[in-house]
């Protein structure tokens, strides 16, 4: 739930990156991170294991600066995407406002795709949010992989409620902002 | 709680009731700091020691913590652990859940106890529960605030800020 302090004119939402394991949503933070002018982001945080798997979160603060008067912040997560960690995931989602589902596009990742899809509809359902009504954006990402599947067959598999999608290669940086900028205008559109 | 209300909104007026409920608390109790916490780990009001930095990833670490306790909680049957302790060489945390909503998170060191730290927190919760009330009935009603202009102008500054 967005956060909006009148007394000290601050908006913050949260945004937070699901899917399965490696599927690139550390990656994605990563290179929002490295991209981003150095006033309006925070350091990023990663609660990872020593072979940097994410074992609790990635965090990153980003501030969009005065808007009409109102600092605005968004607060980026990352959950942990092997399986054994769901209720780390439910953890993390706690209280967020708006969601990207990054899924891996490599032919042989799309059984867990769709498991963690359907993982993430039951968790916000969970949180007692709607979640044909709840800001969601979805990301096929390593699309330049040549095992990629093509994106119709994803869209049959993955994005049959048709939320906004967007190709990406998270690692190069391409469609990473254009998934950001959805998400980002999806959760102000619901304040 | 409403789980569809989206946002919640803090007036004036609520926020000085909550900056004069953790600067009591820490006159109180002489601990360091003290923080009011969303569940999503937003700060929304903090006093103390004004050297402390980097309030915004503490407020999401401890949030983390906190709702990674809930989960535990669950896995044993626990209806909720409501209250998270760590202790430190130099400096502890209290942390204590006020409903389902808010977090009051309390730092201090030797120079008090733990037990008058858990009297005066318990006191202080209550409280801001009170205060969490009249919050999200005012965010039921708040529309002053977002503005179409308003969205147009964030929607200009994402536009703006977010490419490579």
């Amino acid at each position: 739930m967005a956060l909006i302090n009148v007394a000290a004119r601050e908006i913050h939402c949260k945004i937070v990156y699901y899917g399965p394991g490696l599927c690139g949503k550390t990656t994605n933070l990563k290179y929002i991170h490295s991209a981003v002018p150095g006033q309006a982001k925070g350091d990023l945080i990663s609660i990872a294991t020593e072979t940097e798997r994410t074992l609790f979160f990635d965090f990153l603060p980003l501030d969009l600066g005065q808007v009409h008067g109102f600092q605005t912040r968004i607060h980026l997560f990352t959950v942990p995407g092997q399986v054994l960690y769901e209720r780390t995931r439910v953890a993390v989602l706690n209280g967020a406002d708006g969601v990207v589902f990054v899924a891996d596009s490599q032919r042989h990742k799309l059984q867990e795709d769709v498991q963690s899809l359907q993982e993430l509809a039951r968790n916000v359902t969970l949180m007692g949010k709607k979640f044909l009504e709840f800001p969601l954006v979805m990301q096929y990402n390593k699309r330049d992989l040549e095992n990629a599947l093509p994106v119709e067959v994803m869209d049959r598999y993955l994005n049959s409620i048709r939320v906004p999608r967007y190709e990406a290669s998270a690692s190069s940086g391409v469609g990473v902002f254009d998934t950001l900028k959805a998400i980002s205008k999806l959760v102000i559109s619901k304040l | 709680m409403d789980p569809q209300l989206t946002s919640l909104a803090v007036s004036e007026k609520d926020t000085v009731a909550i900056e004069d409920c953790l600067e009591r608390l820490i006159g109180d109790t002489n601990a360091n700091y003290s923080i009011l916490l969303d569940k999503s780990g937003q700060v929304i009001a903090s006093r103390g020691d004004t050297q402390r930095q980097d309030i915004t990833a503490l407020g999401a670490l401890l949030a983390g913590t906190f709702a990674s306790s809930r989960e535990v909680a669950r896995l044993l049957r626990e209806k909720d652990f409501r209250v998270l302790f760590q202790q430190g060489v130099k400096e502890n945390i209290f942390t204590e859940l006020i409903e389902e909503q808010w977090m009051l998170v309390v730092m201090f060191d030797k120079r008090t106890h733990i037990g008058l730290v858990k009297v005066l927190a318990k006191r202080a919760t209550d409280e801001l529960g009170r205060v969490l009330q009249q919050v999200r009935v005012q965010s039921r009603q708040r529309d002053a605030v977002i503005s179409t202009s308003f969205r147009t102008s964030v929607e200009d500054t994402i536009d703006l800020l977010f490419r490579d």
